[in-house]
């Protein structure tokens, strides 16, 4: 298994594009966020660091048409984890004062209805692995980095009303309860549909274009084409499902510790009393 | 299902009745306390029914090759004694706990829905006997508790055994989801003023996790009874492998529901334990947040590790690692509870009655039966051992050492409330003393038969080294178990009679059902006292210490919710696993026939098949009227709100004609496909699919019959607009059904997923 950690082999793609993506958000980040706390710069160090490893170590490598399971954790990177932190590095002073203007407002108010930030961190997962399109991004390369900036965009969506850096537009903690645990479900009936299933998912793995010489190498570890595949719905289910349970224990946590000084204040600056207002 | 039925029970129960008995007083009775009792009582009888069983089966292995049973008895009996330990004491006796005292403990004058609470009753009262009757054939069911396939099919069990098993759990089920509905919304609706949820005692926090649990993972038993059901009674083979069904599927969906259950059994005890460990100590609970915290991480992750059940099934390596590390992950935050209680107590003023005595008793005895749990989760151990006396005795020392500790306790700590005297406490320490010995004898030695590899469920075994002497050790421990019940049968009655005057709060506890007489009055407080804390009563009588001039806990917002929409959406939640769970086992079924991974798929696709039986366009534009229904729907809730009579019953009459005519369409579908010979136990497809459309066909026919109620509702003028909550949450069904009509077109008749 040396190989998968040995830098200079052909599993690790040190001239991949995503540097300059790297380096543009870091530029901006310093730009913006001058003050920052440890705690951030350490949450933006981890989403860089995961967005850097996504494309350039093996799961970048593998995930490009040689392993579904590789190409999973991808999309988990992108989707949760990059996401998840690039939100946590931001300063709730400096965001607050950029979502204070009106159209930021309307724009972050929106991104807060649970409705949009779970169908499209869902909607994304269920839509790319309709077989045809998984197939299509797999093989074609910039629809590929489509597929990519829309996980990277629905993750936001998805983590912004539980932890957007402006309070304001966090879910009242039952509906974020509900809004994770339930998306926790989707992504586990994708993750059983993916495991269980007899039918090639993403045909593009089925039979890999072996172009840097490594497929006896995974055969030879026991990753043939339905293990992995079995592998990656295992991926899509468990880690996905543990994430969104620890956010609910962050959720309880500050639900638990929503201890206010005024009594009877009804704080209508809540989302999901917005949302109640509605109906 | 109308708040209104708070007042009206209470007056059902303050009116003297002249003329009924006291029988029928309880019989018809609709107040918690006495449902809640009834519960118990019931529940103490198939204790004493599931004990007598067990001490049959411990008679018959206490020796070597012995005669005393038959294998065919011995197979009935273990099957009915942990239904009967599962379905029948334990589920119900939390219950009927939970019935007495949310609502005392909450604040409450009465529960949500009583006539709803009692209609649970009666499910469980009558399916538990009907479930009994089947002893009355000559053949009690016999497949195990968990009625694996093929044995528990036709061709294996022929006798109506486990059809009574079926239909009784099926009828129990709806009774235990009922009842959940209604503790739940209890819970979130009825809380005194001031009491947060944050602020409620761990009691009642569990018993709302374990409301969660079972009206989320009760439908996936559902599912699977109905599919064995069909399976027995209309020849198809869902479960059959020798006609393309799967016998695995059975195990997935026993599991889906049966690892919740072990939680459903489980968190209750955390929640009694961890009211009396806190009265007992003197102190207020260690980490209060951080044990109802944890209880939704179990509850959460409980969904997830089903298939450590499954080791030995072979569902491959992943697999397995995967429901490995779930399992040990769920093993976290419960083992970091015990260091909850034990903190409670360190440096407590310990008062050592009875009550703790079973208490930390539990304690020890979980951390056991947790030990070993974590063992089973490597799955390596878990090929050795299962199936062996190894996973009776872990899961005796959760459920016994772990629930019926519990209960004891619980029963120490509340008797007084319910009946107004203490429990004698010398009789009590003689029961517990015996329980102990009598417990730890009868399974910690199932730990070595086990590793020495005695299989379970076998009648009888060989004299092998040393099996003789540890099987008898463990008879003799249950015939300590059973004095032990006996004695506080004994307690029971000797203090009903002649026990100590409790008073209002005999031990100065914390929590509010000790605000009021022992036993309540049918209204339960005279005045609701005022809450700031976390423990009221304690603020109350030692105003000096007040735990809120301490310490702040998040204040109640007032925020309740609406009964009617809260029942409403926890029925769909439970109904949307059922269909769910079908509409898996259709996907399952239906794919199989496609080409392997990896191959190139065959021309012949099973949706070329399906479109030869199925007429899509037509049911589409049945479908189509279906949905349209909803719409008319919402015109007509509408109308109700803005008071326009005639516009509302136009509306709402189009509604039901809508309904009507796609379950029309339904019927022309299925007239056509029987008279081509098509029926359900033709082949998998159709099995599946007249599953699927017949139980949604019946979901619309009993929405067509709510939407005929509230029609002449609306016509007698009844329909007033504060009653539109009950209105809307007809409608909140109604949408889902046809939401699940989309689900299932899209994916039986659109072949998506395919
Ligand atoms: C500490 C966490 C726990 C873990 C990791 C765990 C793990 C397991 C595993 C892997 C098995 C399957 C053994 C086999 O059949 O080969 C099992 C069986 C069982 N467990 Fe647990 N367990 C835990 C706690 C509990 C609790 C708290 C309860 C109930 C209150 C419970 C009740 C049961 C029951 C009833 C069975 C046997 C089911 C049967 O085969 O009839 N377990 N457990
Ligand atoms: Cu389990």
């Amino acid at each position: 298994m040396s190989s998968y950690f040995d830098l200079t082999s052909s599993l690790w793609k040190w001239d991949s594009p995503i540097w300059l993506l790297v380096l543009t958000l870091t530029g901006m980040y310093f730009l913006l966020q001058r003050s920052t706390s440890g705690k951030r710069g350490a949450a933006f160090s981890v989403a860089m660091l995961a967005l850097t490893l996504a494309y350039i170590s093996p799961i970048g490598v593998l995930s490009d048409g040689y392993l579904f399971s590789a190409h999973v954790v991808q999309h988990l990177l992108l989707l949760l984890i990059i996401p998840l932190f690039l939100l946590l590095s931001l300063s709730e002073s400096a965001m607050e004062s950029l979502f204070s203007r009106p159209f930021m407002n309307r724009l972050g108010s929106v991104m807060a209805v649970p409705f949009l930030g779970w169908l499209s961190g869902l909607g994304v997962m269920w839509f790319w692995h309709i077989p045809s399109f998984c197939n299509a991004s797999t093989v074609n390369y910039s629809l590929g980095i489509f597929r990519d900036a829309t996980f990277l965009l629905a993750g936001l969506a998805f983590w912004w009303p539980v932890f957007s850096p402006v309070k304001r537009y966090h879910l009242n903690p039952s509906v974020a309860v509900a809004y994770l645990f339930s998306a926790c479900l989707a992504c586990t009936l994708l993750g059983i549909y993916i495991t269980f299933t007899v039918i090639s998912v993403c045909p593009a793995f089925a039979s890999p274009v072996d172009r840097i010489g490594i497929l006896n190498l995974l055969y030879d570890q026991g990753l043939n084409p339905a293990t992995d595949q079995r592998l990656g719905g295992l991926l899509m289910w468990v880690p996905p499902c543990s994430l969104y349970v620890t956010a609910i224990m962050v959720v309880l946590k500050r639900w638990y510790a929503d201890i206010e000084t005024v009594p009877t204040s009804q704080t209508t600056a809540n989302p999901g009393s917005l949302r109640e207002a509605h109906q | 299902m109308t708040t209104g039925s708070v007042e009206e029970s209470q007056l059902t129960m303050l009116e003297p009745q002249p003329t009924s008995t006291r029988m029928l007083d309880w019989v018809s009775t609709l107040d918690h306390k006495r449902i809640g009792i009834m519960y118990i009582l019931t529940a103490v009888f198939y204790l004493a029914v599931g004990g007598f069983e067990a001490l049959l089966m411990r008679i018959q292995l206490a020796f070597p090759n012995n005669t005393f049973l038959s294998p065919e008895m011995f197979n009935q009996l273990f099957t009915m004694h942990g239904t009967t330990m599962v379905f029948l004491v334990g589920m119900p006796v939390l219950t009927g706990f939970a019935n007495y005292f949310v609502p005392l403990m909450i604040g409450a004058r009465d529960v949500a829905f009583p006539r709803l609470n009692s209609f649970g009753f009666w499910m469980f009262f009558f399916g538990a006997a009907l479930l009994h009757f089947s002893f009355l054939t000559g053949s009690a069911p016999n497949a195990g508790w968990f009625s694996y396939v093929p044995l528990s099919s036709k061709a294996y069990s022929s006798l109506q055994g486990v059809d009574y098993w079926i239909i009784g759990l099926l009828i129990m089920g709806i009774g235990s989801v009922s009842g959940a509905i209604n503790i739940f919304a209890t819970i979130i609706n009825l809380r005194a003023p001031g009491m947060s949820l944050q602020r409620v005692p761990l009691f009642v926090w569990m018993m709302l996790m374990q409301a969660i649990l079972i009206i989320l993972a009760l439908p996936a038993l559902n599912s699977a009874l109905a599919m064995l059901l069909i399976d027995r009674w209309l020849g198809s083979a869902f479960f059959d492998p020798t006609r393309g069904g799967s016998a695995v599927l059975w195990q997935h969906y026993f599991w889906i529901f049966g690892h919740p259950e072990v939680y459903i059994l489980i968190l209750p005890g955390f929640g009694m334990i961890s009211e009396v460990i806190p009265v007992f100590s003197r102190k207020p609970i260690y980490g209060y947040t951080f044990i109802a915290a944890s209880s939704v991480a179990i509850v959460l992750l409980g969904y997830g590790v089903w298939a450590h059940h499954m080791f030995a099934v072979g569902l491959g390596m992943y697999a397995d690692i995967f429901f490995a590390v779930g399992s040990l992950l769920i093993a976290i935050p419960t083992g970091i509870k015990v260091f909850n209680w034990t903190a409670t107590l360190w440096g407590g003023e310990i008062k050592f009655n009875t009550s703790l005595h079973f208490a930390i008793a539990f304690l020890l005895q979980f951390v056991i039966g947790g030990l070993t749990g974590i063992m089973f989760a490597a799955v390596p151990i878990d090929w050795q051992l299962t199936d062996t006396y190894f996973v009776v005795a872990h899961f005796h020392y959760v459920l016994i050492g772990g629930l019926v500790f519990a209960l004891f306790s619980a029963a120490y700590y509340w008797f007084p409330k319910m009946t107004g005297r203490m429990l004698n406490e010398r009789i009590g320490i003689l029961q517990f003393w015996l329980w102990v010995l009598g417990f730890n004898m009868t399974f910690m030695v199932q730990h070595f038969l086990g590793m020495m590899g005695m299989p379970r469920r076998v009648y009888t075994y060989a004299d092998n080294p040393g099996w003789a002497l540890l099987n008898g050790i463990a008879t003799l421990g249950a015939v300590f178990m059973a004095v032990g019940t006996l004695v506080f049968l004994w307690n029971i009655f000797k203090s009903l009679h002649s026990g100590k005057i409790a008073g209002d709060n005999p031990w100065d506890a914390f929590t509010l059902e000790w605000a009021t007489t022992s036993p309540p009055p049918p209204e339960n407080f005279p005045v609701i006292p005022e809450v700031k804390s976390r423990r009221p009563v304690w603020d109350i009588n030692h105003p000096e210490y007040a735990d809120w001039k301490k310490e702040k806990t998040p204040e109640d917002k007032g925020r309740r919710g609406n009964l009617a929409k809260i029942a409403a959406w926890s029925f769909i939640a439970s109904e949307a696993v059922f269909f769910l769970l079908l509409l898996v086992a259709y996907v399952v079924f239906n794919t199989k026939l496609m080409a392997p991974v990896g191959e190139a798929s065959s021309p012949e696709t099973l949706s070329d098949v399906t479109s030869s039986v199925l007429d899509v366009k037509r049911t589409g534009i049945f479908s189509l009227f279906l949905i349209t229904s909803s719409l008319t729907f919402w015109v007509a809730e509408r109308f109700l709100k803005a008071g326009k009579k005639s516009a509302f019953v136009f509306s709402l009459g189009l509604t039901i004609l809508l309904g009507i005519i796609f379950l029309g369409g339904q019927v022309w579908e299925y007239t056509g496909l029987l008279s081509n010979g098509i029926s359900i136990n033709s082949d998998l497809f159709s099995a599946t699919f007249f599953t699927v459309t017949g139980f949604h066909g019946i979901h619309v026919t009993a929405g067509v019959i709510a939407l005929f109620v509230m029609l002449l509702m609306g016509l007698k003028g009844n329909l007033s607009s504060e009653k539109t909550h009950v209105f809307g949450a007809v409608g909140v069904y109604w949408h889902f059904v046809d939401v699940v009509w989309i689900a299932v077109f899209g994916i039986i008749y659109l072949g998506l997923l395919q």
